[in-house]
């Protein structure tokens, strides 16, 4: 009766999604933790801006040359906050500093302007005054680095006008030029090979997450929703009702898809978010990754929703697995644990590295867990690999057809009723 | 006419556990007719056997000439099953529960509203069912439980401790709706208790089990008289061998 499962399933979503705890933790946690997360990011890297545009320097000229003078007119035309100070001993100088907010004090030694004009060092002393130990803080130490480089730079410059007055200076310090193009897929694009990089890299990262994330949380809904209705024993009356026990399981299947969709749709917007906040740089917006044959194929897109639908399945269907075996909420999510290792695993490491550069042992490792096959897959997707999609999907396929099976045993059988976990207690020895 | 339960030598093991050791008892149509045992007798499996959810090591459990084994989904068409100590969906009010389980029976919509109606009066939980099943006492899902249980009229229900955790007046209340229900839609009812007024009350037949076995069986009156004591709880107490 179809009818029944469409009942089942409707229950499942209504118990599922108006539970405090899920709704909290899968849906609404994401769509606010990643932008607060985006936005302290954003906001502790502008305090740190900020507190290198206020702070003010202090400096002690203890050199009456003219290139003193310059330095000082230089950090002066860079509108940088600037304290002239007493010639005074340093100590005494510097405890006068620690009352007011002054972060630097540069001292220009006797000697700075005589040294440079005779083609030695010029010495600059520089002392960060440091109130406590921070991100912001330390970026306040090196205020003077930006400033004196600055006027490093209008000084070699000079040198090298000086020396070749007929040509660029920039010509002479950066003699060559290159220019960057990729040729990819038979296409000669004008881009350069980092960009080219910072889009893969920006999908082998983007990948891997969406699916840890999504499989994850299917399994703790799939489990919580099992062990919910073990610990109720709501399930007892269910098993003993006029519907067939497979519908059961389906009901539970669809119900945990439908309500981890939520939650997935929720964690990619959040993430959004999130990317947009930190990655403000982010490449993509100015080139039309489908003119450089970036974006999915119809067909990639079709075999992509393949793999992640087999792929769920199995995630939830395992996770039901498992939980059978517990009695209560609690111990479902601390059996589920160790399992989410396999998802978090290929995922991890396919993050950072593409599976053949990996030690062979390590390869066979990964390609024995069901849900590398998904990441490759994912992957594959975006160079328009349909033999290893295929291979992939089949792999993944194939675990979900076994994690399905057994899950139906089980719920064919009493043991979704008596199947628990004895873990024998330590005997106190008497 | 066929038996409403026939139960022949049944046996059922956990591992080393024999929590049914031989169980042998027929309930004809139309009876009330309750285990009672101390706690681990075997009462729970035995019920757990004859709704389905598990299956027997050795021996055999008919239901209206149906095995329980071999014709599983035919069996719980007729039954019901209150198990003990049940919760229902939290996040559901008692009313959409009601329609949950309603739908698995009737077909047709004013059969499954009717039966609705019926379980509310049962429950007599009035406004409440409007509300969330987490805002209910324990004696409340109870009651929703038992009118869950009852209100597609099956031919057998069986009860596990319907009655635990009500008070009084509750607990009368259900009775009378369980005596209704067997007098007027003909349910037979097959229940288990610790309530010793309750079955002398409700059953009319009652069978005391211990270890995985019956110990006596008969109407309240006879046991009573066997054991030449005024109430049950003292052949209880006999039987078990614990006066
Ligand atoms: N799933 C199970 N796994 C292992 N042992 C079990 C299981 N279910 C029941 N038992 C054992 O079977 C025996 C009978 O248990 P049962 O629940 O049928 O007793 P009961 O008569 O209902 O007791 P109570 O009055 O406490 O409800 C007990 O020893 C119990 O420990
Ligand atoms: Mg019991």
């Amino acid at each position: 009766m179809p009818s029944a499962l469409s009942n089942l399933v409707k229950k499942e979503i209504k118990e599922m999604l108006r539970d405090p705890k899920i709704l909290l933790g899968m849906v609404l946690m994401p769509l606010i933790v990643f932008p607060i997360m985006g936005a302290a990011i954003n906001m502790s890297t502008s305090t740190i801006e900020k507190s290198m545009r206020t702070a003010t320097l202090a400096v002690m000229k203890l050199d009456h040359g003219p290139m003193a003078d310059q330095l000082i007119a230089s950090f002066k035309a860079l509108n940088v906050s600037l304290l002239e100070i007493q010639a005074s001993p340093i100590n005494e100088a510097i405890r006068n500093l620690e009352k007011t907010n002054i972060t630097t004090l540069i001292v220009i030694p006797p000697g700075f302007t005589e040294n440079l004009t005779s083609g030695l060092k010029g010495e600059l002393d520089v002392y960060a005054i440091l109130r406590s130990i921070s991100l912001s803080e330390g970026a306040k130490a090196s205020a003077a680095n930006a400033p004196i480089s600055i006027y490093e730079k209008t000084l070699v410059y000079q040198a090298v006008k000086q020396a070749f007055p007929d040509r660029k200076p920039e010509n002479v310090l950066d003699p060559i030029a290159v220019k960057s193009y990729v040729m990819f897929r038979g296409r000669l694009l004008n881009i350069s090979p980092e960009f080219l990089q910072g889009i893969f890299m920006s999908q082998s990262f983007g990948f891997p997450m969406v699916i840890m994330l999504l499989l994850i949380s299917a399994m703790q809904i799939a489990a919580t929703s099992i062990s919910i209705e073990k610990e109720e024993k709501t399930l007892e009356t269910l098993l003993t009702l006029p519907v067939r026990r497979l519908s059961i399981l389906a009901g539970k299947l669809a119900g945990s898809i439908v309500v981890a969709a939520a939650g997935a749709i929720a964690a990619i917007i959040g993430v959004n978010f999130y990317a947009a906040s930190i990655f403000s740089f982010a490449p993509a917006g100015s080139v039309d990754l489908a003119e450089l044959g970036l974006s999915l194929s119809p067909l990639a897109y079709f075999l992509l929703g393949v793999t992640m639908f087999v792929t769920i399945i199995s995630a939830l269907a395992l996770a039901i697995c498992i939980a059978v075996f517990s009695e209560n909420v609690r111990e479902a999510q601390s059996l589920i644990g160790p399992f989410s290792l396999i998802v978090i695993l290929p995922s991890l490491v396919l993050m950072f590295a593409d599976i053949d550069v990996l030690p062979f042992y390590f390869q066979i490792i990964l390609y024995l867990m069901p849900y590398t096959h998904s990441i490759l897959a994912s992957k594959a997707a975006f160079i328009g690999d349909y033999i290893t999609m295929l291979r992939s999907i089949a792999c993944i396929s194939l675990f979900t057809i076994v994690v399905l099976y057994i899950a139906a045993k089980i719920f064919t059988t009493e043991k979704v009723i008596t199947a628990r976990l004895t873990l024998r207690k330590p005997k106190i020895r008497q | 006419m066929e038996n409403a339960i026939e139960i022949i030598n049944l046996h059922k093991r956990f591992g080393e556990v024999k929590a049914l050791d031989g169980l042998s008892f027929t309930v004809r149509p139309g009876e009330i007719y309750g285990l009672i045992g101390p706690n681990g007798a075997g009462k729970t499996t035995a019920l757990r056997i004859l709704a389905t959810l598990i299956k027997p090591s050795a021996g055999s459990a008919r239901i209206f000439g149906l095995d329980v084994e071999k014709n599983p989904n035919d069996v719980r068409r007729i039954i019901s099953y209150l198990p003990e100590e049940a919760g229902a969906y939290k996040n559901l009010s008692g009313l959409e529960y009601l329609e949950f389980m309603a739908a698995f029976y009737f077909a047709n919509k004013e059969e499954a509203q009717e039966s609705i109606l019926e379980a509310a009066r049962i429950s007599g939980l009035g406004k409440r069912l409007k509300d969330k099943v987490k805002t209910y006492s324990k004696g409340m899902t109870r009651r929703l439980l038992i009118a869950r249980a009852l209100m597609m009229k099956p031919r057998l229900a069986i009860l596990d401790e319907p009655t635990s955790g009500l008070d009084i007046i509750h607990a009368h209340h259900i009775r009378r709706v369980i005596q209704n229900y067997v007098e007027k839609h003909g349910v037979t009812v097959m229940l288990s208790s610790h309530n010793m007024l309750e079955v002398e009350f409700l059953c009319t037949r009652v069978a005391l089990i211990n270890r995985g076995r019956i110990l006596i069986e008969g109407t309240p009156d006879e046991i009573k008289s066997r054991y030449g004591v005024d109430n049950l709880e003292e052949a209880f107490m006999e039987a078990t061998g614990s006066a």
